[in-house]
């Protein structure tokens, strides 16, 4: 069903709180995870189980430090569990999806509330705005006003997320619950589909004639916006892959430190333990010198591309393109552009979008017997 | 670095690897290897002399891993570990450097032979020092065989099985027993009466009291692994008769063996349109003739033809069809028929037309010249199209023996129709885990030395479902695969291969990539512990899991990252 959230007073954050809350209080879930501010204006993500805790729920805050599908898994894997309504932006959602199939979460008792994505800041980014405005929690009106015409831009003189400016799926999608900003006049109401029987329980009635109109609305907004966010994405991949051709995947992560950040904050990396971080690669002292005297010398700590080139071959096709991993990286390499564009060639090889179907099964463990012909020897 | 101590054995394999390959050198680069302690260059390591050497100098020098530089590992492992075994080493200390297929008889500079030698088993040895002891696991057989297939191969292999005193399970999907067989008149060379040798086969069959034969019974899944099958078969209740519960409809067999006894399809003349065949009634296929000469009706309404064509080659040997193979039976198939045709109206012109005769085995070209002596004759040709002309059809191609054009009117078309894997061998090879060859047909553990035998232990082919076979060779094969599927049954138990995957539980993550990934059912997950578990028995050692797995929470035992990575990096020094 599609319904309108009233807002009163132009409050369009407080009628999404209570939102949440009557989730909460009508028994649609037990608990919600969302993003919480914290009383000095930091945002995290926190299950919350008291309803009157949401008045510092802002799923709307516009900044990103961990992309919330992981944490998702940690309180749907394994039973007994309860009824947890998860708030998620786009890149979080498709995340989930993805690690569904590799069994680090489950939908089962989750009820997944998507919300449009207006764009984020990185978390420093975000703090230094907060502080040119005397600190506190960002008002995020102005970017609340531009959903209505998908004209999103971040504050004069700051830039969204690298991630963020190339995301060409801002929108939410496939979630049971949708707050579909895109379109909408947001100090008014908020558009939100739903299933019907959680409606019953909100008291929210079908929207009015008009809402197919709203909905066209948030449909046309949504392709302006996903074609001029294709542009810029594949612009990016362009550049990218013109630097990989020129000087190579080695040269461009050649100043990594090693933090392993990427690996750390990436939503699919989900092994318990990476394999860079057991004694596998830590090689014998002749055997660095063996290295260095086969090609006159030796990159230290080694294995820094293996390390790559080993996330590329497990993420690549699973990449939902949040770019957490750029955001992380202390050293600003452009990990989620070159993971995206390897990602997307090969995502298109095999006709696989990752975080669209939890039951489109993963390339890398679908077994063709033709497949790839024109690699090797033939 | 290294405590261990490695004896390398450098074989001559005669001259097929000293010839390319500076065997002494070899030898003498090896002793410089970290770990090893010796090294010896012989000229047959795998002789009783050779293995001797390698049991005196495990106990007289102590030695804890073994390398042999000599054959394919398929080839000799299996005789190296014995040789170590019995000198009281764990027969897993014993790693091949392959410097015969994979070297000497691929190059011929010596001294480049030599240096890539010398880079395999600096790699060998690399590994070897790796190694660790693994413990074989003795598994109970269970005493029956299960045959998909009630044509002559599975009632040959059937037979065979009920006759050394096991229970034969029999699952035919058809009604009756035979198979392709039951349609055919006589055998070549010797013009027996088939029916007549089916007849008691069959009767052998159904009447021993080891064999249960199962009639319009499909095979619908096989768990387990060789010792212990289980084999779920469902039979279509049709003959059940009434009051029977649909329960028994289908059930499960428990066996210590699989033999696949599916057969061919024969190829449909249709995709070849510009035969005719489907489109005039005087294009018929070998298998037609055979069933008309078997009813002594060669239709035609009395009226026999005088002049007949043999067309060879038809869905064989043409890749436009996608069937680059000789199916092997058809050239001796048209030699009969037309020697029978021959014995039936002595005044017609018989005329074969092919490309290459090919009548191999025992009595097969003498029947052959026979059959051209009797007056049968023999058109080396390539018959483009065959259309109508009037009451009769006109053949048009080229001599190419003569490279003139051919335009024939005959009476009766015959078309030699090839072999072709059977249609359901795409569902049979994902529940059986079987590879299939290029062609179609299921693919052999080994094209020589295991014919019989797949890459699933326990389960082995009989007849055409492997290739292309003649009744005899079918037969052959067919008591082959029963011999071989008793070796388990005979043993009682069967030693489990150590070289399986093994799951590190503090290392994964439960997504189940490796369940995905095993062709052979061996990963599970087990909801308890959170954990993937492989069943060991299952495992074939193929390591796709441990590949696949991001973690690498799962190893291959004997082929762990690190004994690999060390080999490589000795490969790249």
């Amino acid at each position: 069903m599609r319904a309108v959230i009233p807002v009163s007073n132009g409050d369009t954050l407080g009628a999404v709180r209570d939102f949440l809350r009557a989730l909460i209080t009508e028994e649609v879930v037990d608990a919600v995870l969302v993003p919480m501010e914290t009383t000095d204006g930091a945002v995290a993500p926190a299950l919350v189980a008291d309803p009157e805790l949401l008045e510092a729920a802002n799923p709307l805050a516009p900044v990103l430090g961990l992309n919330a599908a992981p944490v998702v898994g940690h309180v749907s894997l394994r039973t007994p569990r309860a009824r947890i309504g998860v708030v998620l932006r786009s890149c979080e959602m498709r995340a989930l999806v993805e690690l569904v199939k590799l069994r680090q979460a489950d939908l089962a008792d989750l009820v997944t509330i998507g919300v449009d994505c207006l764009g984020t800041y990185d978390v420093p980014v975000y703090n230094a705005l907060r502080d040119s405005k005397g600190g506190g929690a960002l008002d995020s009106d102005a970017l609340l006003a531009s959903a209505e015409t998908g004209d999103l831009a971040p504050q004069e003189g700051y830039a969204f997320r690298d991630g963020c400016q190339m995301c060409e799926k801002p929108h939410a999608e496939g979630t049971d619950i949708t707050l579909e900003l895109f379109g909408a006049d947001l100090r008014v109401g908020i558009p939100v589909s739903l299933p019907d029987d959680v409606a019953v329980r909100l008291g929210l009635v079908a929207a009015a004639l008009d809402s197919g109109e709203e909905h066209g609305r948030r449909v046309k907004v949504v392709e302006r916006l996903v074609r001029a966010r294709t542009q810029v994405r594949d612009a990016r991949f362009a550049e990218i892959l013109a630097r990989l051709a020129d000087r190579r995947l080695g040269r461009i992560f050649a100043s990594c430190v090693r933090c392993h950040n990427c690996m750390t904050v990436c939503p699919i990396c989900c092994c318990r333990t990476c394999l860079f971080r057991t004694p596998t690669f830590e090689h014998e002292p002749m055997q660095y010198v063996s290295w260095a005297e086969r090609k006159g010398a030796c990159r230290l700590p080694a294995d820094t591309l293996l390390f790559h080139l080993t996330r590329l071959n497990h993420m690549a096709l699973s990449c939902v393109g949040c770019g957490v991993c750029t955001s992380s990286c202390p050293v600003q390499l452009p990990v989620g552009s070159v993971f995206r564009a390897i990602g997307h060639r090969l995502q298109g090889t095999f006709d696989y979008v990752p975080g669209r179907d939890t039951e489109e099964p993963l390339p890398m463990v679908t077994f063709r017997e033709n497949e790839w012909s024109e690699i090797g020897e033939e | 670095m290294s405590l261990s101590r490695v004896g390398v054995y450098v074989c001559h394999c005669g001259t097929n690897i000293a010839a390319n390959v500076d065997v002494a050198r070899l030898a003498e680069f090896a002793r410089s290897l970290p770990g090893a302690v010796l090294a010896r260059d012989y000229p047959y390591m795998c002789s009783d002399r050779g293995q001797a050497l390698i049991r005196e100098d495990v106990s007289e020098q102590a030695l804890d891993r073994v390398v042999v530089a000599a054959c394919s590992p398929r080839m000799h492992e299996p005789t190296f570990r014995d040789a170590v075994r019995q000198a009281g080493l764990n027969p897993y200390m014993v790693e091949m450097a392959n410097i015969r297929e994979q070297c000497a008889w691929v190059h011929d500079d010596r001294a480049r032979a030599t240096e890539k030698a010398t880079r395999l088993v600096a790699s060998a040895v690399a590994r070897a020092v790796l190694l660790e002891p693994l413990e074989e696991r003795q598994v109970d057989v269970e005493p029956g065989v299960v045959v998909i297939g009630g044509g002559i191969a599975g009632l040959a292999a059937t037979l065979t099985v009920a006759e050394a005193g096991y229970s034969a399970y029999l699952v035919e999907r058809s009604g009756s027993l035979g198979g392709r067989v039951r349609e055919l008149d006589r055998t070549y060379p010797t013009l027996d009466k088939v029916q007549v040798v089916l007849r008691e086969l069959v009767s052998r069959v159904a009447a021993h009291p080891n064999v249960t034969i199962l009639l319009r019974s499909s095979v619908t899944s096989v768990d387990g692994c060789v010792g212990d099958f289980t084999v779920e078969v469902k039979t279509r209740g049709a003959n059940l008769g009434e009051g029977v519960d649909a329960s028994r409809d289908s059930q499960t067999l428990v066996v210590g063996s699989v033999i696949v006894a599916t057969g061919f399809d024969p190829f449909d003349p249709r995709r070849k349109p510009e035969l005719g065949y489907g489109q005039y009634p005087s294009v018929i296929t070998t298998l037609e003739l055979e069933q008309r000469l078997a009813a002594g009706d060669l239709g035609d309404n009395g009226a026999a033809p005088r002049r007949v064509a043999f067309l060879q080659c038809v869905g064989s040997r043409d890749v436009q069809v996608g069937n680059p193979y000789c199916s092997r039976v058809c050239c001796m198939v048209v030699a009969k028929q037309a020697r029978q045709l021959r014995g039936l109206m002595p005044d017609a012109e018989i005329t074969v037309y092919y490309s290459d005769v090919r009548t191999f085995g025992k009595g097969a070209e003498e029947f052959y010249d026979e059959t051209r002596a009797q007056g049968v004759l023999y058109r080396r040709a390539s018959v483009s199209e065959i259309v109508r002309s009037q009451n009769r059809v006109r053949l048009v191609g080229e001599d190419t023996l003569l490279s003139r054009a051919i335009g024939v009117e005959v009476d009766l078309v015959v078309l030699a129709t090839g072999m072709e894997a059977g249609a359901d061998s795409a569902s049979l090879s994902a529940m059986l885990r079987l590879q299939r060859s290029p062609d179609g047909f299921f693919l052999e553990a080994h094209p020589k030395l295991r014919p019989v035998d797949t890459a699933t232990a326990g389960v082995y082919l009989a007849g055409c479902c492997q290739g292309p076979k003649g009744i005899a060779d079918t037969i052959a094969h067919a008591k082959a695969a029963a011999s071989s599927a008793l070796i388990p049954l005979l043993r009682g138990s069967v030693q489990a291969d150590a070289a399986t995957a093994i799951v590190n539980p503090a290392l994964c993550a439960n997504c189940g990539l490796c369940v995905e990934e095993c062709p052979y059912g061996a990963p599970a997950l087990d909801p308890f512990r959170g954990v993937a578990t492989v069943n060991a028995l299952l495992c074939q050692g193929c390591g796709a899991c441990a590949v696949v797995c991001p973690a690498k929470a799962i190893s291959l035992q004997h082929a762990t990252a690190c004994q690999v990575l060390a080999q490589v990096d000795a490969l790249m020094a």
